[in-house]
């Protein structure tokens, strides 16, 4: 049962992605790449890491695709705006032939890992309270950093919407 | 319950999307998601790795990831906008030229 939810996942993760890098207007990449990140969601929730997949669901699908979806509208985009791609597909195969060979090389040096029971040792793993003690133990020093990186990001924003910088 | 590889295939797979959307892809907003893709397929893997190795340090570092992504998220936009008033367009080529005056309409 797990399988097939992970097989039909992966599936629509992939076909989303693809849309995604394939659809000529930008609204419908967002669309198709929401698709994609309920999908890894779901992944996540497989793994067992239920606040990571909390997390991709409110911080990705609800505020970065947002975000992305307000700043398209907000910049009201013509036909003429968007750059012309008469050669997209053709483009996209060739990167796809180039990055195939270095995926297979991973892959084989993935699979000589041994074979570890993935199933569970705990009940609590990936909670929320086994993760925070985790992040409050073991992970402050970095944690904080990422605070000062959001505030900075936040300047930037600011200094950026400035109309003379 | 899947093996581990089968979760890599996924991920790599996610990754090269990414890969090829940037390289072949001129409108900046899909290159912009297609490198948030590639974020995504880099938390899939440690999050599957941590549960292979049962151990909890991949999905913090997962988290931070998604944290990275979020201010990338407000300062990429904010540059986009900032760009598209200049230059009117999305072509990702427009913008090797980062000159003041308003040339392409």
């Amino acid at each position: 049962m797990i399988d097939v939810i992970f097989v039909i996942l992966s599936l629509s993760a992939i076909l989303s992605a693809f849309f995604m890098i394939y659809a000529k207007e930008p609204m419908n990449s967002a669309f198709s790449f929401i698709v994609t990140l309920l999908s890894l969601a779901g992944l996540f929730a497989l793994l067992s890491a239920s606040f990571i997949f909390l997390v991709q669901i409110i911080v990705y699908a609800g505020a970065i695709i947002t975000l992305i979806l307000l700043i398209i509208m907000f910049l009201n985009i013509k036909e003429e705006s968007l750059p012309k791609e008469p050669h997209k597909l053709k483009y996209i195969l060739i990167s796809i032939v180039f990055i195939i060979p270095i995926d297979i090389a991973l892959l084989k040096a993935i699979a000589t890992l041994p074979k570890a029971n993935m199933a569970l040792l705990n009940n609590n793993f990936g909670t929320v309270k086994a993760l925070g003690m985790l992040l409050y133990k073991n992970w402050l020093f970095p944690f904080e950093l990422v605070s000062v990186l959001l505030i900075i990001s936040l300047i930037g924003a600011i200094v950026f919407a400035k109309r003379k910088i | 319950m899947f093996s581990l590889t089968s979760l890599m295939f996924v991920a790599f797979t996610l990754f090269s999307i990414g890969i090829a959307g940037v390289i072949s892809r001129k409108n900046i907003f899909v290159i912009y998601m297609s490198l948030e893709l590639m974020l995504n397929a880099v938390n899939l893997m440690f999050v599957g790795l941590s549960r292979y190795f049962h151990t909890m340090d991949g999905q913090v570092i997962a988290m931070m990831v998604i944290a990275v992504s979020a201010a990338e998220a407000a300062l990429f936009l904010s540059l986009v906008v900032l760009l598209y008033k200049r230059k009117g367009t999305l072509d990702a080529d427009i913008f090797v030229k980062l000159s003041q005056k308003r040339e392409h309409k």
